[in-house]
């Protein structure tokens, strides 16, 4: 907030809220592809919008209830997946691309459960090894199940979307505005859930589970929550992604893809809604346009030098970067802030216990 | 009798924590459980809890089997419980760890009852509403930890070592809680390490060596006794 701050003191009271924010950050998305009216512009603006939704699935498992998923992408792939094999040439099946949202989303968090539901006992860098283990197994099963998903050719001639008797086609924009809609949707979601009382359930395990049991939280139910509801943001990106590309294939969904969104985390700030979003959009402007049109310039100028080679360094760098520097992200949630600034609070803590010893409290 | 524990059994793999002890708390008293480190007091609190699973033995309170409830069930049922060391959630203000104490209870008014009266009964948490828990002094946590416990308004409150490394001014002021929360009408099973204090706080207390009770009886008797003062008491009184 500290980053926008001076940009907003200038704005109107009114304007200062974060319903208004919200609401000029909407409109300012809903205006971007008519203001460029640049088609590589706005298909950049559709994919980049199925990764904040991936995001913001991911914020609720890792952000919010504080398991650490390297293996998100899986649940991306059983969603797009979902939606190939249902709306497709491969068995015979076109269900309603609407229809199959919901149907992508709900299969999704069925596999959220079922994969959540082992690694229940684990937490911290053995939950990550499970989970970065089923990132590996989803992809692999696509692959070597050719007879019923294309194998390594996965599935084409997807179904394109109709909505009102107006086919999508291949024209990125009906599938922008689908995708900004889905994000609304999404973003609103995740932000009701954080102030609900399943929300901070998830807050409570995150800080100390052995505490949040204590307070009669059932730890394994609010767990398979946070899975089962993060998984279902990646069926609908899933579903928004494949009916756009038209395909599917196991490529997509390797383990690059879970730390990608994982990346998008850390830069923004986790478990900050608004942070989730720019960190998922800076990360995904650096993979399409300023990677490579920074190796155009440099060639121009004679350097031969192919920084989308090095892709995976330079974001290894901001991540490190990130790291020393801004551990909460670009945008901190108020946890995150207190959490990776808490040699402050112990030096504040000491000075009260000083403080205490000599008075009676009570 | 509020709670009653038969022949308990609990193990941590092979190791046997609780080797069959059987005690009683009854409605609105203050019972202690005293023993050295390792004798099984926790494990016992944590069955009760729901947190171990016992081998075997019978967990009654109320008159009812809990068991094989899970920990969530048994919060419901009325048993709160501020476990050892504190864990209070440090980077969530008093506000929200007492909010998250009230977590099995859903009517408003009855949580806003119940955080009026933990301030009551802890001016200091009032000072410190706004303040991040994490960033409190080890006392302030303690009751902290207390209160979160009370916001389930349990029948029976299970407290784990209260008076841990905390100074002896701040000893003074927990035990003078206790009796006061027990005033108010919560019984209270307490773990102390602290046995002259708890003797004093408590009507009556089992001593537990080894997972094995080895003596139980009023508090007053047990702080007279020669074998408990010889162990537990340093001696002279």
């Amino acid at each position: 907030m500290r980053l926008i701050a001076p940009l907003t003191a200038r704005l109107p009271p009114a304007l200062r809220t974060p319903r208004a924010g919200t609401a000029l950050a909407f409109a300012a998305a809903l205006a971007l592809p008519f203001i460029g009216r640049n088609g590589a512009f706005t298909n950049f603006l559709a994919d980049a919008g199925a990764f904040v939704l991936l995001a913001l699935g991911l914020n609720i498992v890792v952000g919010f209830a504080g398991l650490l998923d390297l293996g998100y992408a899986a649940f991306f792939a059983i969603g797009s997946y979902s939606y190939a094999m249902l709306a497709s040439p491969q068995f015979g099946i076109h269900l309603p691309f609407w229809v199959l949202l919901f149907v992508a989303s709900a299969i999704a968090a069925i596999f959220g459960i079922l994969l959540g539901a082992p690694t229940l006992r684990l937490r911290g860098d053995y939950l990550a090894i499970v989970t970065l283990g089923f990132g590996e197994i989803v992809p692999q099963t696509f692959l070597n199940l050719s007879q019923w998903t294309g194998g390594p050719n996965g599935i084409g001639s997807l179904d394109q979307p109709v909505l009102f008797g107006y086919r999508f086609g291949f024209n990125p924009l009906p599938y922008y505005l689908m995708v900004l809609g889905l994000i609304a949707l999404a973003a609103w979601l995740a932000n009701n859930l954080r102030t609900s009382r399943l929300g901070r359930a998830w807050m409570a395990i995150r800080e100390d589970e052995l505490a949040a049991a204590h307070m009669g939280i059932n730890t394994t139910s609010t767990k398979l929550a946070a899975f089962a509801m993060g998984a279902s943001f990646s069926g609908l990106a899933g579903c928004a992604l494949a009916s756009k590309l038209q395909l599917v294939s196991p490529d997509q969904f390797m383990f690059n893809v879970s730390v990608f969104v994982l990346a998008m985390l850390v830069l923004g700030g986790m478990g900050n809604i608004p942070g989730v979003i720019v960190g998922s959009l800076i990360l995904s402007a650096l993979e399409r346009f300023i990677l490579p049109q920074t190796t155009n310039f440099m060639h121009n100028v004679g350097l031969n030098v192919d920084l989308t080679n090095s892709r995976f360094l330079i974001y290894g760098v901001i991540l490190v970067t990130m790291m020393l520097f801004r551990p909460e992200g670009l945008i901190p949630s108020r946890q995150r802030k207190a959490e990776l600034h808490a040699g402050q609070a112990d030096r504040r803590a000491a000075a009260a216990e000083g403080e205490l010893l000599t008075e009676v409290i009570h | 009798m509020l709670l009653e524990i038969e022949n308990l059994v609990a193990r941590y793999g092979r190791i046997t924590a609780l080797n069959g002890i059987s005690l009683t708390v009854g409605e609105g008293e203050i019972v202690t459980l005293i023993g050295a480190n390792g004798a099984g007091k926790t494990t016992t609190l944590r069955a009760i809890s729901g947190l171990v699973r016992p081998a075997s033995g019978s967990i009654r309170f109320d008159g009812r089997e809990i068991d094989r409830l899970a920990p969530s069930e048994i919060v419901r049922a009325g048993i709160g419980h501020a476990p050892e060391g504190r864990h209070v959630f440090p980077r969530m203000t008093v506000r929200e760890n007492l909010e998250l104490g009230a977590y099995t209870r859903r009517v408003r008014s009855e949580i806003a009852d119940e955080t009026a009266r933990v301030l009551d009964i802890f001016p200091r948490l009032k000072e410190r509403y706004a303040q991040k828990a994490g960033t409190m002094s080890g006392g302030e946590q303690q009751m902290l930890a207390i209160g979160r416990a009370m916001m389930s308004r349990p029948r029976l409150l299970l407290l784990d070592e209260p008076s841990l490394g905390l100074s002896p001014k701040l000893v003074q002021t927990i035990f003078v809680v206790i009796r006061e929360i027990n005033a108010r009408g919560t019984t209270i099973l307490l773990i102390e390490q602290n046995a002259r204090q708890a003797l004093a706080v408590a009507s009556r207390g089992y001593v537990l060596e080894v997972g094995s009770i080895a003596h139980s009886g009023a508090a007053s008797s047990l702080a007279a006794s020669e074998a408990v003062r010889a162990a537990y008491l340093g001696g002279a009184a």
